[in-house]
């Protein structure tokens, strides 16, 4: 079952078109991952799947409705988008820009309801910000800053969160805290989660469903165990890996790889 | 106590506080209300003041009051809040913390349309008082409309940081064509315009207020109802379609009020430069980015700022005037050097 699906479309920029003809089907209660070279058009899909960037050909489905055909409200309530680079205005606490999330469920003035602090108060608590609600945005760090949207997002409540490369500028420690963070999310709220990731291990071992995108178009996708091959990784990233199983998800991980055409140049010195 | 507790009493803490800031700006401007009043060619004491306000003044102190200084400091008070909410909307729509009424080429098309008519109708030097704020106002109108139409990009909708730099472009162009028309004016014509263009409220008379007044209680309501889609706006493009704010409507909307708000000063005062650029920055500081803080706060400080550089441009050179907006350049040109630097850091 889906309750996002891609159908045929063809998405870009004012005069380019970055995405010619692309399909696809976002399982539900999953969490998918977008693997791909820069510049392939991960971010373009995400921004058209999630109305920031209109069709120029197909349609999106979001619960079998036409997202154009849709308000942009409604949809909100459905889908919180976290993007690649985002900038608090100067000026703001974490609590008021969290709170920005609720935008969709609001009417008028925006006074904060009981049902509102709620959600806030559990995104903030479940990011780990509690301590830190009353400071200003522009004093945190990297990743705490990273957490503040992501605590945004959450306060949307919104069945599915969409996240452009949300571990990129973490250390490692703290990739691993947001990911296993959306895996908690979706465990236990059961929520649709789709991302960019660029570590390939970190996509393999959090995935259910992995997207491998070359150029604009997919390439191969499918559970871990089916993306993560030599052969798709050498015809999307053009490198040699060396493949493993991952020994805390079971999943394919990559050892370590090598430029396609190093390796060439290896068994050339070889012969 | 738990934690959606202390989250509402820390918001009604933050409240308390805002609410405190909002009410010492509106003290300081009675304070300085009171000073504007009895400040100029010839002075009032306080209780002379007090007596003439109360209709207790000889003849001569009512006019002086009445006629003379009471709608002029009204005037600035109006003129603060529209300039400063006018920048507030632009820099939460544009998230450009410089943005300002001027940039919309609002000053000069108001200048342009008002010195065309000088310099061809310069016979009629008593109409133009009146029909000053009209000429003013369509002028102001007619380029941020010019303006948005050249900033538009088919299916990409209008972009701030294009509209803003559309602006300066045609602000430009407009200052040439006024240069060229400057040739043809006589020099009491010339005075004339160059301190309309200078931003002064001396003049100002009762009629003015009426002009103005609708203005500001039409629109001033309108900008505060959409402080939540600033907030929103304020955030970019993408976080806030993905909060479902329908974009391109709201800030055609928030960007007409703008417009309006400015026009209309402008119409009334000349160019009057850097209070709306300032005023919201000051405000930020106070009570911070929320819009339904941020909003009344700045249109106070406006005022504050207006009414006090109104009453020094009366003072320091007495008993010749300074235009305010003058004297508010004086004060806003260092300012703005100073945000720049600190937004390069
Ligand atoms: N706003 C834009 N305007 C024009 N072209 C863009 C824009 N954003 C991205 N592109 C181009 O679209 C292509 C795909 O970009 P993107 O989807 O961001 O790639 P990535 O897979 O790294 O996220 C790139 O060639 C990029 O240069
Ligand atoms: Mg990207």
């Amino acid at each position: 079952m889906s309750v996002l699906t891609v159908d045929h479309i063809a998405v870009g920029y004012s005069n380019t078109v970055i995405i010619e003809e692309l399909s696809a089907a976002i399982p539900e209660k999953k969490i998918t991952t977008i693997i791909g070279p820069n510049g392939c058009g991960k971010s373009t899909l995400l921004k058209a799947v999630a109305r920031i960037l209109k069709t120029q050909k197909g349609a999106i489905f979001l619960d079998g409705r036409a997202i154009q055909q849709v308000s942009t409200k409604e949809i909100a309530k459905k889908l919180a988008i976290l993007p690649q680079s985002a900038e608090a205005p100067p000026g703001l606490t974490i609590f008021e820009l969290v709170s920005y999330g609720r935008f969709p469920h609001q009417r008028g003035f925006g006074t904060l309801k009981k049902e509102d602090l709620k959600h806030i108060h559990w995104a903030i608590e479940v990011t780990g910000l509690g301590e830190l609600r009353d400071r200003p945005v522009e004093a945190l760090s990297g990743g705490q800053r990273q957490r503040v949207w992501i605590a945004m997002a959450l306060a949307q409540d919104t069945e599915i969160l969409i996240l452009d490369e949300p571990t990129t500028y973490l250390d490692l420690a703290h990739q691993l805290d947001i990911l296993l963070l959306l895996k908690k999310l979706n465990e236990e709220e059961g929520k649709t989660i789709v991302m960019v990731l660029h570590d390939l291990n970190h996509a393999s071992r959090f995935s259910h469903y992995m997207i491998a995108m070359k150029d604009g178009e997919i390439i191969t996708e499918g559970e871990p165990k089916k993306v993560m091959k030599s052969e798709n990784l050498k015809a999307v990233f053009d490198i040699n890996a060396i493949l493993m199983t991952c020994p805390f998800s079971q999943n394919p991980i990559c050892l370590s790889y090598q430029l396609n055409k190093e390796t060439e140049c290896l068994l050339q010195t070889v012969e | 106590m738990t934690e959606e507790n202390y989250i509402s009493a820390y918001q009604q803490k933050k409240h308390r506080k805002n609410i405190f800031l909002i009410l010492s700006v509106f003290i300081l401007i009675i304070i300085m209300f009171m000073i504007s009043m009895s400040t100029g060619f010839i002075r009032l004491t306080p209780m002379e003041l007090i007596r003439t306000l109360f209709g207790m003044g000889t003849d001569k102190q009512n006019i002086i009051l009445f006629d003379f200084r009471l709608p002029r400091i009204v005037i600035s008070i109006l003129v603060g809040m529209a300039l400063a909410v006018s920048g507030s909307i632009l820099q939460g729509v544009s998230r450009n913390a410089l943005a300002d009424p001027g940039i919309l080429g609002i000053n000069s098309g108001a200048g342009v349309a008002v010195m065309l008519f000088i310099s061809f109708f310069p016979t009629t030097t008593a109409a133009p008082v009146f029909f000053l704020p009209i000429l003013a106002f369509i002028g102001a109108g007619t380029t941020a409309i010019l303006i948005y139409v050249l900033a538009y990009k088919r299916g990409e909708g209008i972009s701030p940081t294009r509209l803003l730099l559309t602006g300066v472009a045609v602000a430009a162009g407009i200052s040439a064509v006024m240069i060229v028309l400057t040739l043809r004016l006589s020099p009491e014509n010339y005075q004339f315009v160059a301190v309309w263009m200078a931003g002064s409220i001396w003049g100002s008379n009762w009629s003015f207020v009426l002009a103005l007044l609708p203005w500001i209680l039409i629109l001033l309501p309108i900008a505060y109802s959409k402080a939540r889609v600033l907030n929103t706006l304020n955030l970019g493009e993408i976080p806030a379609t993905g909060l479902g704010l329908a974009i391109e409507k709201e800030r055609l909307i928030l960007l007409a009020v703008a417009v309006g708000l400015a026009g209309a000063s402008v119409s009334v005062s000349g160019g009057i430069g850097f209070i709306g650029l300032i005023a919201p920055h000051l405000a930020r500081q106070l009570v911070g980015a929320k819009h339904q803080y941020l909003l009344p706060t700045a249109a106070l400080v406006g005022s504050l700022l207006l009414i006090t550089a109104d009453t020094i441009g009366r003072w320091i050179l007495e008993p010749s005037e300074v235009p305010a907006g003058i004297v508010v350049a004086v004060i806003g040109a260092p300012y703005f050097l100073y945000l720049l630097a600190k937004s390069k850091a």
